[in-house]
């Protein structure tokens, strides 16, 4: 099958398109889904290394002369956001890192006196510092909701480090500035979770009820996603981490302004808060069933990302792109490898 | 069945002899508006039935209007009763007298507007009604003031918050549905409920009484409530009080260190529940047991949502007359 002709092929037309145009692009390229991966499945074994701040655990495979394509996953998920993703990706030769972001999994930080961030700018360096650590001078990165987010962050800070960028949902650096702006109720709806987590009410209920609000997160976000109990679990252990509290409820006051960052990032935050482009070659997803970050046609991020840029809507997924639809997710990589 | 006893009381239960009342078009108003200075307020208010009938307060909630009452408070009437329905303060036409008075949303301070509305009528004693909001000013009037209360309908069961308490969570299914409570908390919130108002009152409306098949005219009709200018400062503050993250107007602090010791309701008392409330799912009245210290009677009034006299006025009218007859 002329696979790789099909996707050059795509990613010319693609470029050449924009808004609605590229929202009947994607419709046109609906991934036909294989079985999926039994929950049974883990991403194992992991690697740990010391990186800046944090000794990150992460999971490695493909060859290591590869390509590098480094997968970041989001709240409230872990690494097997990528469990169909990283085979498919290290079966066309990429070598493929699936870190468990700090406060996640088996991720630790080092020094007990370290604030427990989860401010933007200190997942995006965290990136940097995991390529610093493993000697990788550049890399795909590609991600979602925080993932997403850090892969933004670096690729807008560091674009000599990034060949290339996916994320779902576009552009991902927070405007602080405007964050006590509203949105549409029915918008403001979906982050009850974020308005909850300014309260210490919503503190004490993350640590006793982590996995209920988590599931319910997975459940509203993902509507058409069938998960079972056991690639839920096999998830949300990730969150038994002893930091995962204090860098998620971090993390959303500070959005909001109400958490003062760790001053260790301030110079890089004080960068991010000009909203900077992106300029590496990006492909941004969106599922069209995404519960809490509704499908765009890509036109209103258009002007934050300065070089080549696709934008699709993938039909079916929800906020969980790289599990719901790994194929989708694994052919926007691989454009932007071969590119 | 229009509704099931759970917790029968120690008098019986008026039989209904008549099929439900068609419900009220949503064109009817409750008109015309009287206007009295009450406390701090200049409170407009909805009067019907002839002037020596017993008293009923039939106080309304939040985000919701004297409408609520659009068809019990005929059907009160027409059974003798005095009935007075107070628009709260920050709806309606309801006014602060003076434009330096704090605009608390505080359960002390709608409690205590209760209280001087009724001296302000010179009504002596009268049954208090109400859900949400309104259920809580009620609470809080019989429970302070229980000389002036014949008997109290609540819906919700006991509504007086603990604040002291308020930072323990819920489960997160609940937690989900108290969104607005937590977005309010935020700047954001207020700007959004600013607005978008509306907006945010008819999801409310539809999440909290999925059962309601309400029209754009019956959610207009109450809607331009929220067009009163303190709107927005008082329903900020109530929410935000209640959390122990915004001062109380320091005029209620007495009353308000009253119910912080969450006290004992002794009047008659009849709470319903309804089965399909979206916000405050329906209970079996006992966890509230001990703080109805006098008669009461518990029932879960099917498919109603949390706009309980609305949406089954039948039930809450015989609710109050239950009371007014004992």
């Amino acid at each position: 099958m002329s696979d790789s002709v099909d996707r050059r092929r795509r990613l010319l037309l693609g470029a050449a398109l924009s808004g609605i145009a590229s929202r009947a692009f994607a419709r046109a390229e609906a991934p036909v889904r294989p079985a999926p991966a039994p929950s049974s499945r883990r991403m194992e074994p992991l690697k740990h290394v010391d990186a800046d701040v944090l000794n990150i655990a992460y999971y490695e495979e493909g060859p290591a002369d590869g390509p590098v394509a480094i997968l970041l996953h989001g709240f409230p998920y872990d690494i097997h956001s990528y469990v169909e993703v990283t085979p498919r990706l290290a079966a066309q030769g990429c070598r493929v890192i699936v870190p468990y972001l700090r406060g996640f999994g088996a991720t630790r930080f080092r020094d007990p006196a370290t604030p427990r961030s989860g401010e933007q700018v200190a997942i995006g360096a965290d990136v940097i510092a995991l390529m610093d650590a493993l000697g990788i001078p550049r890399a795909v990165l590609a991600g979602h909701n925080w993932g997403g987010r850090a892969a933004c962050v670096a690729a807008a800070l560091w674009p000599e480090r990034c060949s290339g960028m996916v994320t779902v949902n576009s552009y991902l650096i927070q405007d602080l500035a405007r964050a006590m702006v509203p949105i549409s109720p029915k918008y403001e709806v979906a982050l009850w979770y974020e308005y909850y987590f300014q309260l210490e009410r919503g503190r004490a209920g993350l640590a006793a009820n982590r996995r209920e609000i988590a599931r319910l997160l997975w459940e509203q976000w993902s509507p058409k996603w069938d998960f079972d109990d056991a690639a839920f679990e096999r998830s949300a252990a990730a969150h038994d981490n002893p930091d995962y509290v204090d860098v998620v409820i971090h993390s959303y006051r500070h959005r909001f302004g109400h958490a003062a960052g760790d001053p260790h990032y301030a110079d890089l935050q004080r960068r991010l808060a000009s909203l900077p482009p992106i300029a590496v070659p990006s492909v941004t997803l969106d599922g069209d069933k995404d519960g809490v970050l509704p499908a765009s046609d890509g036109s209103a991020s258009a002007p934050k990302f300065t070089g080549r840029r696709i934008h699709r809507v993938v039909p079916g997924a929800g906020h969980n792109v790289p599990q719901e639809a790994p194929e989708a997710f694994a052919a926007a990589v691989m454009e932007l490898i071969k590119a | 069945m229009p509704y099931c006893e759970t917790q029968p009381g120690s008098f019986a239960v008026t039989e209904k002899t008549a099929a439900p009342a068609p419900h009220a078009p949503s064109s009817k108003r409750l008109e015309p508006l009287r206007q009295v200075d009450a406390g701090v307020l200049s409170i407009a208010y909805y009067e019907a039935g002839p002037a020596d009938g017993p008293a009923v307060m039939l106080m309304h909630g939040f985000p919701y209007d004297i409408h609520s009452y659009v068809d019990v408070a005929p059907q009160l009437a027409a059974q003798g009763c005095r009935v007075i329905v107070p628009y709260l303060r920050g709806y309606g036409p309801t006014r602060f007298r003076d434009p330096a008075t704090p605009r608390s949303g505080e359960q002390a301070a709608v409690g205590a507007d209760m209280m001087a509305l009724m001296d302000a009528l010179r009504i002596r004693r009268a049954v208090f009604a109400g859900y949400d909001w309104g259920g809580r000013a009620a609470c809080v009037g019989a429970a302070l003031w229980p000389e002036r209360c014949i008997g109290l309908v609540c819906v919700n069961s006991y509504l007086i918050q603990d604040i002291a308490n308020a930072m323990a969570p819920l489960r997160p299914e609940r937690e989900v549905a108290l969104w607005y409570q937590y977005y309010f908390q935020l700047e954001r919130g207020r700007a959004g409920l600013a607005a978008n108002r509306r907006e945010i009152a008819r999801i409310l409306w539809t999440d909290w009484s999925p059962n309601w098949p309400f029209d754009d005219a019956c959610f207009e009709r109450t809607a331009v409530a929220f067009d009163n200018p303190d709107y927005v400062d008082v329903v900020i503050h109530s929410y935000r009080h209640r959390f122990g993250l915004a001062d109380g107007d320091p005029q209620y602090a007495d009353i308000q260190r009253r119910l912080s010791a969450l006290p004992a309701i002794t009047v008659p008392t009849i709470t319903l529940d309804g089965e399909g409330d979206g916000v405050a799912p329906a209970t079996d009245g006992t966890a509230s047991a001990t703080k109805f210290t006098g008669r009461r009677v518990h029932r879960v009034v099917s498919r109603a949502g949390h706009n309980l006299p609305q949406e089954a006025p039948e039930a809450f009218v015989a609710a109050v007359m239950e009371l007014i007859k004992a």
